[in-house]
């Protein structure tokens, strides 16, 4: 190791040296080397873009919990009250999961001959649970249950939500769930599939996991009829 | 031969449009009802007539017509109302097919409609003469995925409803329609 230094300081120096007087003619050459390649201040077109998830383009969850965090506080000043707060965390997530739902079956499915899309509710909540989970929080959500009492709600859980990982609610607004945001996403994707439902996140804390929400998704009576013809 | 490319968002509005005109030759095939009819014009709305009743061969000596043949169903108005009126049995089909791409959906006189529908519900309308299925499979493919990058690429200046105006956007599409059509 010790001995790498010395030659490449002396393969870096022996050029300067030797060609000292040339160093004058040569600079233009490299200054209009950098002009000429064309408009270096350009910003690279997004349709140039692979679409591809690749490693390098993950972000750190540090960096996502101190956005979120800048969200909830931008909103908290501008709001009402919890149900206000919640609306909007709703609101964004559901533009956040129009996106989500296209790019993420553009990536299974573009390479294939016949693209396909979900039709029938269940699978389209199963790929939900695990899919659009695993493309916004890198893990599949941990159970689908089945309400006993309305059959057309619905309930995804999730025990250790990313979302709202670091976020301690004070006691006084003990009702606000910030993963009102997942179901935000959660709405957009059912949206686009074309399952019109109601999407809400609920605390629903257990011994082993103080942190555990319940996202309940309210379909609308449409989906419920139109799942029966198929039957 | 032409193509009329439509993109509608979820509630049906338009947001793009193309006409392409391919160098390709075309195997149409004239319909018999044409001969039958008048190539005068009595009204603003003969145009739309002789469209409708499948004469596509009829000159008309309208204001834009100049020296430019104006072929009943190559009227810009008809084009429109043949895409609108095949939504009704796109809306049909991707209820119960599967796929995002539907072949020869609807059939109207000269046209026929193909069409291909995102997960988000974005709809692709592809009004065509003749059969191209592998072509027109691989120009919604690439449309596709210039659309999905116009949409999420997370840019926040754009949401379901905006037209897309991006001249790039068009530019690729041409490019591809050029390519497959």
């Amino acid at each position: 190791m010790s001995s790498h230094p010395p030659p490449s300081r002396f393969s870096l120096l022996s050029p300067t040296n030797t060609s000292a007087r040339f160093s004058l003619p040569s600079a233009p050459s490299i200054t209009t080397a950098t002009t000429g390649t064309p408009k270096p201040l350009s910003r690279p077109n997004i349709y140039d873009r692979p679409l591809n998830k690749t490693r390098t383009a993950e972000v750190s969850a540090s960096a996502f919990a101190f956005l979120f965090s800048e969200v909830v506080q931008y909103m908290q000043k501008r709001v009402s009250g919890i149900n206000d707060l919640e609306r909007r965390l709703n609101t964004l997530g559901y533009r956040i999961g129009t996106r989500v739902l296209e790019l993420m079956v553009w990536r299974t499915e573009s390479l294939s001959k016949a693209p396909k899309r979900e039709i029938r509710f269940l699978p389209a909540l199963m790929s939900i649970h695990t899919n659009v989970w695993k493309a916004v929080f890198g893990k599949p959500a941990d159970a689908i249950e089945k309400s006993v009492q309305n059959e057309d709600e619905y309930m995804i859980i999730d025990n250790d939500p990313v979302v709202t990982r670091n976020i301690s609610v004070p006691r006084d607004m003990s009702q606000l769930s910030c993963s009102s945001f997942t179901a935000g996403i959660v709405e957009a994707v059912l949206d686009g599939l074309g399952f019109p439902a109601r999407v809400t996140a609920h605390n629903t804390p257990v011994n082993d996991f103080p942190l555990r929400n319940t996202i309940l998704i309210k379909l609308e009576k449409s989906v419920l009829e139109r799942e029966e013809l198929f039957k | 031969m032409s193509h009329h490319l439509f993109l509608l968002s979820p509630s049906d509005t338009p947001l793009y449009s193309l006409t392409h005109f391919s160098t390709k030759p075309s195997q149409t095939v004239p319909s018999p009802l044409s001969a039958n009819l008048p190539s005068w014009s009595t009204s603003a709305f003969a145009g739309t007539l002789t469209a409708l009743s499948g004469a596509s061969s009829v000159v008309q000596a309208s204001t834009q017509g100049g020296g430019v043949r104006m072929g009943g169903g190559q009227d810009r108005h008809v084009i429109q109302m043949i895409a609108n009126a095949s939504l009704d049995v796109i809306e049909e089909v991707v209820r119960r097919d599967n796929g995002m791409y539907l072949k020869s959906v609807d059939k109207f006189n000269e046209w026929t409609v193909s069409a291909f529908v995102t997960p988000g519900n974005m709809k692709f309308v592809l009004l065509h003469e003749g059969k191209n299925e592998e072509g027109i499979r691989a120009f919604f493919t690439e449309v596709w995925e210039l659309y999905v990058k116009v949409r999420t690429m997370l840019n926040p200046f754009h949401t379901a409803h905006n037209a897309i105006v991006s001249s790039v956007f068009d530019g690729r599409v041409r490019a591809s329609a050029r390519k497959y059509l």
